[in-house]
């Protein structure tokens, strides 16, 4: 973003920009003009297929250890138990495309990804990790490359998406109240609902709440039923009485990768966090594959009665994500933060933050600003600047009251580059 | 739930202690949808959090989550809840009371004793939570508040922490 930048680079722009300028002499990256379609391709480096993709492979630090791919078995649903955040173990990486040499060293060197040897005060229950049948490999489509430099951020939302650019991927919130068998016996409401997610690569739900596990396997077969490859993974019950939610992420496994390893529920120190959020760790399906935007999604839904308490401990949970995993620069907190910008407390205090949504309504009644995608601008530049809210009523010609039945809130949504610009080192 | 149908939040809190199962999850269903407007059906929807069925527990839930805060005739049978049995609707019958702020002033000594007792540990937090709405006015709940401030549960004792904050203003 044009507006976060100085007119004098700072030191780690300035060196940002020389490794740029080294990776198109060597050939490792190019560029076109915005709106052309461009691949990027490395000599003998681009695979044949989604099959022939490297996984994400866990980087310790020297002496090196054995790298030990674990090929994915062909399960139709399988539970992963999952280590709580922050143990002692390796974390994932993402390698960047090597520099030929003889290049100099010109950006600052990637970090070997360690995670810091902090336990978690309070150890969240493990979330059931349901993966959805494996996909055929589905035709890789180059997006187009990004204009050079990020778009200032938009001063007003942009119109409800109706079908995935070419050009960015599309991450979504949205919370669908009371999500359970009783809305999933109502065609109408599923239809709508499915139709909202097909618009998105990514979706953060809230609200699921249910004894019963069928509920999303359930939603994401209706969403398929069109020839869709969307797949899911949901998150534990959380709650601090016996009713209680769930989220899921529900994402397009043709655009999106996600690393399953790396879905939990944060840790909740203090115990501030009604329901502490969900995070996982996805990539953008791109050609080379190293050369997609990774990113963490971590879910939240705040409780309305301690919204203020609530936001103050996601933004501890902002910077701990940051810094516990530094191979990963891209963490976008998103959901029903029961709070608008102005109510955002000690969230506005981290440098570089910046939020979607600003200046209109997220609820469908329009009254309330609950809703947002909060990141670093600064770390996050795959930000395009597109937002909107998808306005229930409006986009599907629905009564307030019919509007009601899908959800309180409409999805609010965000567009982002599919190309992974240049992590900083050491967030 | 239009906004010409609000009026109607009575008659569903009447319809929520139907007989009949439908009646009752397609009232709690509708209250959810109503947000503000479902108040005058506060206590009728902190009743229904014990029903038998959980689709009209869940969208009592959801109702009461977005009502704001109850009116001031829903006050005393809060207070009468708050005592329930089922940890649910006293949660949010506690939860209703801290909303109301210095307006459920009456509900000190009822909170008090639920904080003292060996009630369920969320219904607990929310009752030190609901006296530190209160504030001023729970003046008199300050030694059993004091008590809960050094308890093992440490969001039990934050909680009563504030709540002794505000209660001294």
């Amino acid at each position: 973003m044009a507006a976060a930048h100085p007119r004098t680079p700072s030191p780690r722009l300035a060196a940002r920009r020389r490794w740029i300028a080294a990776a198109l002499a060597f050939g490792v990256i190019g560029v076109a003009r915005a709106g052309d379609l461009v691949p990027i391709r490395i000599p003998g480096a681009v695979p044949a297929s989604v099959a022939d993709m490297p996984p994400l492979v866990p980087i310790v630090r020297t002496p090196p250890l054995p790298i030990v791919a674990t090929p994915p078995a062909p399960v139709t649903i399988r539970t992963i138990p999952v280590a709580p955040v922050a143990v002692q173990r390796p974390i994932l990486a993402l390698p960047l495309p090597p520099l030929p040499a003889p290049a100099p060293p010109i950006a600052p060197p990637l970090p070997i990804a360690v995670a810091p040897q902090v336990a978690p005060q309070v150890a969240p229950p493990a979330p059931q990790v349901a993966v959805a049948p494996p996909v055929a490999p589905p035709p890789v489509a180059p997006p187009v490359v990004p204009p050079a430099a990020p778009l200032p951020p938009a001063a007003a939302p942009a119109p409800p998406p109706s079908g995935k650019p070419t050009d960015a991927v599309l991450i979504a919130s949205f919370n669908i109240q009371v999500f359970g068998e009783a809305k999933l016996a109502k065609p109408q409401v599923v239809d709508v609902l499915t139709r909202v997610v097909r618009r998105f690569d990514v979706v953060a739900v809230q609200e699921v709440r249910a004894k019963s596990d069928s509920v999303v396997p359930t939603f994401v077969n209706a969403i398929n039923a069109d020839g869709s490859r969307y797949q899911y993974v949901v998150g534990p019950r959380l709650g601090r009485t016996v009713s209680k939610e769930q989220y899921t992420f529900i994402y397009d496994s043709t655009r999106i990768e996600i690393d399953p390893s790396s879905v939990a529920t944060l840790p909740n120190p203090g115990d501030k966090l009604h329901r502490p959020p969900l995070r996982a760790r996805f990539r953008v399906r791109t050609n080379p594959p190293e050369a997609g935007f990774s990113f963490w999604l971590v879910d939240i839904h705040t409780d309305p009665d301690e919204v203020p308490q609530e936001v103050d401990a996601l933004a501890d949970a902002f910077v701990s994500m940051r810094s516990v995993i530094p191979d990963e620069d891209d963490v976008i907190l998103l959901g029903d933060l029961n709070a608008g910008p102005p109510q955002f407390g000690r969230i506005k205090q981290i440098p570089g933050i910046g939020w979607a949504v600003s200046g209109t309504t997220t609820n469908t009644r329009r009254s309330k600003t609950y809703d947002n995608l909060i990141f670093d601008r600064t770390a996050t530049t795959e930000y395009t600047g597109r937002w909107g809210v998808l306005d229930l009523q409006e986009t599907f010609g629905l009564p307030l009251d019919k509007a009601l039945e899908i959800s309180d809130h409409n999805p609010v949504w965000a567009a982002f580059s599919p190309w992974e610009t240049q992590r900083i080192a050491g967030r | 739930m239009s906004d010409a149908a609000a009026p109607d939040a009575n008659a569903l809190a009447v319809e929520l202690g139907s007989a009949d199962l439908a009646v009752r999850a397609a009232a709690a269903e509708r209250l959810a949808r109503m947000a503000e407007a479902a108040a005058p059906a506060a206590a009728a929807l902190v009743s229904a959090c014990g029903d038998a069925d959980e689709q009209v527990r869940e969208q009592a839930v959801a109702a009461l989550e977005d009502l704001g805060q109850p009116p001031a005739e829903a006050i005393s049978q809060l207070i009468h809840l708050v005592a329930h049995g089922d940890p649910l609707v006293a949660y949010w019958a506690t939860t209703l009371l801290g909303r109301a702020g210095e307006d459920a002033a009456d509900a000190v000594p009822a909170l008090a004793e639920c904080l003292a007792s060996p009630a369920d540990l969320s219904v607990r937090q929310r009752a030190a939570w609901a006296l530190g709405k209160i504030g001023a006015a729970a003046a008199s709940a300050r030694a059993v508040v004091e008590r809960a401030a050094s308890d093992a549960d440490p969001r039990l004792a934050r909680l009563a922490t504030e709540a002794l904050a505000a209660i001294s203003g």
